[in-house]
């Protein structure tokens, strides 16, 4: 019976783990507070004149640890309680784009392979061989390339890149699920009570039984 | 079996089901806070705990309404001579003096409910008269005729800068 | 004075009589095997699902302007709302994964038989009541996947004969899905539960007249059962904290990997994703259903798919009492058609392709072949069993259970050889 059960939770990670995509990267968010707010400084500069987070205010970035002083300078004269709106509009978005930038507070749960695909987007511009811009992942995006890999050639400067789009990442990981951390505690605990409460209760279960002839 | 070992195994079964009840019941009863904490404020309407006003729009002998945990609370820019008129009394049926219910005495910072039944007095002349039943508070909220038993409550607030306040933290 | 308060109430309401009767008691087949465990996990998971889902409604918005909005709200600003969240969404899941191993193990050893065919029938009344429940729940995130999901299968009711596009509008309360379908299905999601608790009811109470089968398929003597508690109040519990390991598992640290990313952008009726899925519990119906190639044919194919279970104590002709157990072939077809379920939940998910199409066209015939071949099957392995001769403990059980039947004639068994 329990092998069932380990079978079948084996079944379902391995599962959740091949649905992504193959070509893409694999890369480790880090959920520490001086990545995200790396992350977060570096989105308000390179994305967030074009995308907004309509669901994080710039109190939750004070809460989570953020330097208040940065957060200060990030919101200007807009309240604590204000979201991270875009100051792009609408009708400016599709004239000069096509069509409006997606909100980015969910967009690492909103892509098949989660953080790996958004990192793999972010650095996965080109140059075609007709000399336009392209990306590996998502050809047919309309976003230019804020990050600059489709220019970068110096080894020295991807990896700079890299580093960048994976704080942006980071932060975008943490925007789309601020509990994960208390979750995943919290989990720790319950789980670790549960195996307990279980072998007290599986000790009960065999006393009682022994009782029958 | 010899009767002392069915005692003793008797015993240890007992104990082991109190032992397995007492941590199941604790776990139950820890899994019912998450539902009762749901019901508490949430973090946004938390962050409306607090309500910043900006005082320089406020004239001398200008009283000015805001919102603030979706109750009215009156800020009254007092002059010195209604300062001192309300110094030099305790109030009416519940005494208190004017000092201690100020920051600043050009300040008056009142929750605008009548402590009666709950209506929202009105400026009229010197203090308030609240149309419900008949209340009047004078220029530091106190009351001095009934049917209402207490002064206008004083929320907690602090001032921020020379002309700006926080209401909802002292 | 507990002793009094409780025979202040028997002397007006049959309090210690049904505890004792009907929960204390009750007298159990010794032999039920951990496989018997499920239906009480059901009831368990049930009581989680409206526990969670009443805190939900606190904070939930059924509009189309808020809905989304109101989730991130629960799963950002709610304390603990998160939680509230992940456990419901999971508990879904579980409340399927639980009753299809609870239908397969009815399946398995026939207790789907003579006398327990109501039983058999409440739970499919069941199943269908949770099946409706899941799909308007599901529209409430008002993500991509849950509009589309939506929209795909009210579409589907246009199947119905002469006025099936009015049916449709009717269902939805709009010429789309909107407002008006969201505000309903929410309506609708909150009530269903309650109608399920009561079916609940009736299910135990079909169950306490025939009592529970056991895992050889034919019912033991009166003096091989023994009380529900302690045995199996403490097996029961036991099992349920093996499943809430698992479940606390997906909860904690796999919430996301049951919910499509599509379904955490806001729905957009101008555009359809590229990928429609509904949810695991529902991928082998979707594969059926898109198997036939003509609208109404597929409607009646997914329907009928649903439905088939209930023809089951009519379709197993065998007169071997019980389940797999003491029949070798049915225990292959068994197993056959799980295998065929897992073939069609496959088919389900992947986008079409050409080997997928044929592949679910296949499994589709086969699973319905397997529904009607059974009588001819059953028939021909009792012919078989017989010739070669019965086991000794079956040969003897049969003799004991016809030799009981004469002394209790009321009661019909599907193992009667007359």
């Amino acid at each position: 019976m329990k092998k069932l059960i380990v079978i079948l939770v084996l079944c379902c990670i391995s599962f959740a783990a091949g649905a992504a995509e193959s070509k893409l990267e694999n890369i480790q968010v880090e959920t520490n507070v001086q990545a995200v707010e790396r992350g977060a400084d570096a989105l308000m500069n390179t994305c967030h004149s074009c995308h907004s987070l309509k669901y994080i205010t710039y109190r939750e970035l004070v809460k989570f640890g953020m330097d208040k002083k940065k957060v200060e300078d990030w919101r200007g004269d807009q309240p604590l309680d204000a979201a991270l709106t875009s100051q792009l509009s609408d009708e400016t978005a599709i004239q000069s784009y096509g069509k409006v930038p997606p909100d980015l507070s969910l967009m690492t749960k909103a892509r098949e392979g989660g953080p790996n695909y958004v990192y793999s987007y972010l650095i996965g511009y080109y140059i075609t061989p007709e000399g336009m811009t392209s990306n590996h992942v998502f050809p047919e995006t309309k976003m230019p390339d804020m990050m600059g890999m489709s220019g970068a050639t110096d080894p020295a400067q991807r990896a700079e890149i890299q580093a960048k789009a994976r704080d942006i990442v980071s932060f975008l990981n943490w925007a789309a699920d601020p509990h994960e951390e208390e979750r995943h505690k919290l989990g720790y605990y319950v789980i670790g009570y549960l195996l307990v409460l279980t072998v007290l209760l599986f000790f009960v279960k065999n006393q009682i039984w022994s009782r029958l002839k | 079996m010899a009767e002392s070992d069915t005692l003793g195994d008797l015993n240890r079964r007992n104990f082991l089901i109190k032992v397995t009840s007492v941590v199941g019941g604790a776990g139950a009863a820890a899994a019912c806070l998450p539902f009762v904490a749901s019901m508490n404020p949430s973090s946004d309407v938390l962050a409306k705990a607090t309500t910043e006003v900006d005082l320089s729009a406020i004239p001398e002998e200008g009283v000015h309404t805001v919102a603030w945990q979706g109750k009215p609370v009156f800020i009254f820019h007092r002059t010195q001579q209604e300062i001192k008129d309300m110094a030099a009394s305790n109030g009416g049926f519940d005494p208190e003096p004017d000092q201690e219910r100020v920051k600043r005495p050009e300040w008056l910072v009142v929750v605008g409910i009548c402590t009666h039944l709950g209506c929202v007095p009105n400026k009229e002349g010197p203090g308030w008269t609240c149309h419900c039943h008949g209340s009047q508070y004078d220029d530091s909220g106190r009351v001095v005729r009934g049917p209402a038993p207490h002064n206008l409550a004083v929320p907690p607030y602090r001032f921020i800068a020379a002309d700006k306040m926080v209401i909802g933290e002292a | 004075m507990n002793n009094r308060i409780i025979k202040w109430i028997d002397q007006r309401f049959p309090l210690s009589s049904f505890v004792k009767h009907d929960l204390t008691e009750y007298p159990t087949p010794r032999n039920l095997s951990y496989w018997w465990n499920f239906g009480f996990l059901a009831g368990f998971v049930l009581v989680l699902q409206v526990v969670t889902g009443i805190f939900l409604a606190m904070h939930y918005k059924a509009d189309i302007t808020l809905s989304f909005d109101s989730i991130q709200h629960i799963m950002r600003d709610v304390n603990y709302g998160w939680l509230l969240r992940f456990m419901h969404a999971t508990g879904a899941s579980a409340f399927f994964l639980v009753i299809y191993i609870h239908m397969a193990r009815t399946l398995y050893y026939g207790s789907y038989r003579a006398p327990r065919e109501l039983m058999w029938w409440t739970g499919q009344g069941l199943l269908l009541m949770l099946m409706a429940t899941a799909f308007m729940g599901y529209l409430l995130p008002w993500g991509q996947m849950s509009f589309w999901g939506a929209t795909v299968i009210t579409n589907l009711f246009r199947a119905t004969p002469f006025i099936g596009d009015q049916v449709v509008v009717w269902l939805r309360g709009d010429y789309g899905v909107g407002d008006a379908t969201l505000t309903r299905f929410f309506s609708l999601h909150y009530l269903l539960p309650f109608l399920i608790i009561g079916g609940v009811m009736v299910h135990l109470v079909a169950l306490h007249t025939v009592k529970s089968s056991n895992p050889s398929g034919i019912d033991l003597a009166d003096k091989d059962n023994i009380p529900f508690h302690p045995y199996f109040t403490s097996k029961d519990f036991y099992g349920l904290g093996i499943f809430l390991i698992v479940y606390c598992i997906f909860v904690f640290f796999l919430p996301n990997s049951l919910m499509e990313p599509a379904n955490n952008i806001p729905a957009n009726p101008m555009q359809t994703p590229t990928h429609i899925v509904p949810e695991w519990y529902f991928l082998p119906f979707y594969a059926i259903l898109r198997s036939v190639p003509n609208l109404v044919g597929g409607v009646v194919a997914m329907g009928l798919s649903v439905i088939v279970f209930s023809f089951m104590p009519y379709l197993d002709r065998s007169r071997i009492p019980g389940g797999a157990r003491y029949r070798p072939w049915y225990r292959v077809t068994f197993c056959l058609f799980v295998v065929d379920m897992l073939v069609l939940g496959y088919v389900g998910y992947v986008p079409p392709t050409d080997l997928s199409i044929v592949l679910g066209k296949i499994a589709t015939f086969f699973y319905f072949a397997l529904f009607v071949l059974l009588p001819f099957i059953s028939k021909k392995e009792e012919q078989w069993l017989i010739r070669r001769g019965l086991p000794a403990e079956v040969q003897a059980l049969v003799a004991s259970e016809a030799k009981e039947k004469i002394k209790s004639p009321h009661q019909r068994r599907s193992g009667d050889i007359k």
